[in-house]
C-alpha cells in the first residue's frame, strides 16, 4: 500500500520530472492540451461527457454506496476485503466455467463483442486525432469496467500498470474451497490478454505488449 | 417505565453532577486507568485500514459519472454477470453454468449448512445475502426482515442500459430471473438445508418458506 501511496500521491513536480503522469495530471493534459484538443473531444460527445462530469455532489444515492464501502472494509476475515472483491470473483468463476467447457476463447470474444461498441464508436475515431494513448485511456481509467476492478491504475504516456486483482483472490478461493481448475496463468492468458487484445483489434489494430505480474503492465507496442 | 437512551443517560449524568462529577471521575485513578478512551478507534476495523484512499477514489470516479446514465458501485459486476449469462445462454450451457456455481461453492455451503442446523434458517439468509460480498456488493441495498430479504434488482435497469447504449445484448430480464437468480438461490438453499420462496421483481424478495 505504501508503495502505491508513494507512486500516485507523489509531489507532482517530482513526477513530472520523472516523466510520470498522475491520474489528475493526465486528465488535465487530455482535457486541457489545447482548444483544438477540446474541440476534438467535443466531437465525441458521449466519450467526453460520460466520464467525471462533476456531478458527484448532486447524487442522492451516496448513502447506499458509502454503507457498502464501510461494510466491505469492515470485513477483514479471512482476508481484508476490497471494493472489487465480488467483481473479481464473478470474473474468476466465469473463467473457471469457460475453461472447463473449453469456451475461454468464445467467452473472451463475447465480452469484447458486447462491450466493444464503445471502443469502435468513440476510441477508434479519436485515435487519429489524439494518438494511440487514448486507447489505453479508453480501456483502463476511462471505464468503470477497469476502475472498479483495479485498486489503482498508474498512468504513463503509452503505458498503464495496476496491481493484479485476481492473484490473491484466486489463492484465497483455492485455499478456502479448492474447487477451481484455473490457475493464475490461465487468468492472464485466457482472460486478460484475450480481452485486451480483442479491444485493441476493435480500436483499429492497435498493438499492445502485456507484461503480466503482481503489478501488471500494458504498453503500446 | 421511562426509557433513557445511552446518549441521554450520558448527558444526564454529567448535567446533574456538573463539573464536580467530571473532576471526581477524572481524579479517580482506577477508573481513569481502565477507561480505554481510544478503544473504539483501535477496535474499529475500517479505521485500521490503510487502503481507503483507493476505495474512495474508485467510488468518486463511479458516482461522478452520470452520463449516459448514473453509474453505481455495482455497475461492473452487474455487467460482467449479464455478459457471462448471455454468453452461456447463447451456447446453451446456462444450466451447467448455474450448476458450476453451486458445485464450486459446495465447501462453503456445507459449512453454512452446519451453522443453519445450529442457529436456524435465518442464518441461511444471512449467509446468502448481507453476509457475503457477492451479494452486498451486487445489490445496492438489502432490506433485512426476519425470514425475508428484499433488494432492488440490479439487472433490470442495467440490461436496459446495455441494450440501449451498446445494442449487443439479446437476453431478457426474465432470462436473468429464471436462468440465473432463481436456480442459483434455489440450489444454494437446497445445499444449506432451507426452503425459500422467490418473488422476482424490480424489488426482488426472498422469504423462508
Amino acid at each position: 500500500m505504501n508503495n502505491h501511496h508513494e507512486t500516485t500521491i507523489q509531489n507532482k513536480t517530482s513526477m513530472e520530472q520523472e516523466g510520470k503522469i498522475t491520474r489528475r495530471g493526465f486528465a488535465q493534459k487530455v482535457l486541457g492540451l489545447s482548444f483544438l484538443s477540446s474541440l476534438t473531444l467535443m466531437n465525441i460527445p458521449q466519450a467526453a461527457l460520460a466520464w467525471m462530469d462533476g456531478t458527484f455532489s448532486e447524487r442522492d444515492d451516496l448513502d447506499d454506496a458509502l454503507k457498502v464501502l464501510v461494510k466491505t472494509y469492515n470485513d477483514t476475515e479471512p482476508y481484508p476485503h476490497k471494493f472489487y472483491d465480488a467483481l473479481v470473483k464473478v470474473h474468476l468463476r466465469n473463467l473457471d466455467f469457460a475453461v472447463r467447457k473449453g469456451l475461454e476463447k468464445e467467452h473472451a470474444d463475447h465480452y469484447v463483442y458486447v462491450l466493444g461498441p464503445v471502443v469502435e464508436r468513440h476510441i477508434k475515431s479519436a485515435i487519429p486525432k489524439l494518438g494511440k494513448d487514448i486507447f489505453l485511456w479508453g480501456i483502463f481509467e476511462r471505464t468503470c469496467c477497469s476502475y472498479q476492478l483495479y485498486e489503482h491504475i498508474n498512468i504513463k504516456e503509452g503505458e498503464r500498470s495496476f496491481p493484479c486483482p485476481y492473484k490473491a483472490i484466486l489463492e484465497q478461493i483455492q485455499k478456502s474451497m479448492g474447487t477451481y481448475v484455473i490457475t493464475w496463468k490461465d487468468v492472464c492468458e485466457k482472460w486478460c490478454s484475450l480481452t485486451w487484445n480483442g479491444f485493441a483489434k476493435k480500436a483499429g489494430d492497435i498493438k499492445i505488449k502485456i507484461k503480466p505480474g503482481e503489478t501488471c503492465k500494458v504498453k503500446l507496442a | 417505565m421511562t426509557q433513557i437512551s445511552r446518549r441521554d443517560f450520558g448527558r444526564n449524568t454529567f448535567k446533574w453532577g456538573g463539573a464536580l462529577t467530571l473532576l471526581t471521575a477524572l481524579n479517580f485513578p482506577a477508573m481513569a486507568q481502565t477507561f480505554d478512551y481510544l478503544g473504539p478507534i483501535k477496535k474499529n476495523k475500517v479505521l485500521q485500514r490503510d487502503d481507503l484512499d483507493d476505495a474512495l477514489k474508485s467510488l468518486f470516479m463511479t458516482y461522478d459519472s452520470t452520463r449516459p446514465y448514473p453509474h453505481k458501485f455495482n455497475e461492473t459486476i452487474t455487467k460482467a454477470q449479464l455478459e457471462a449469462l448471455e454468453c452461456y445462454i447463447l451456447k446453451g450451457v446456462e444450466k451447467e453454468y448455474v450448476e458450476h456455481y453451486i458445485t464450486t461453492m459446495s465447501p462453503i455451503l456445507k459449512r453454512i449448512k452446519q451453522l443453519v442446523e445450529k442457529e436456524g434458517a435465518e442464518k441461511g439468509l444471512v449467509s446468502m445475502f448481507e453476509g457475503t460480498t457477492c451479494s452486498y456488493q451486487l445489490f445496492e441495498r438489502i432490506n433485512v426482515k426476519p425470514g425475508e430479504r428484499s433488494f432492488p434488482c440490479p439487472y433490470k435497469g442495467k440490461l436496459e442500459d446495455c441494450k440501449k447504449w451498446l445494442g449487443t445484448f439479446t437476453i431478457n430480464w426474465e432470462d436473468v430471473c429464471n436462468k440465473w437468480c432463481i436456480p442459483t438461490w434455489s440450489g444454494f438453499s437446497k445445499e444449506i438445508g432451507i426452503n425459500i420462496n422467490i418473488q422476482p421483481g424490480e424489488e426482488c424478495r426472498v422469504t423462508l418458506a
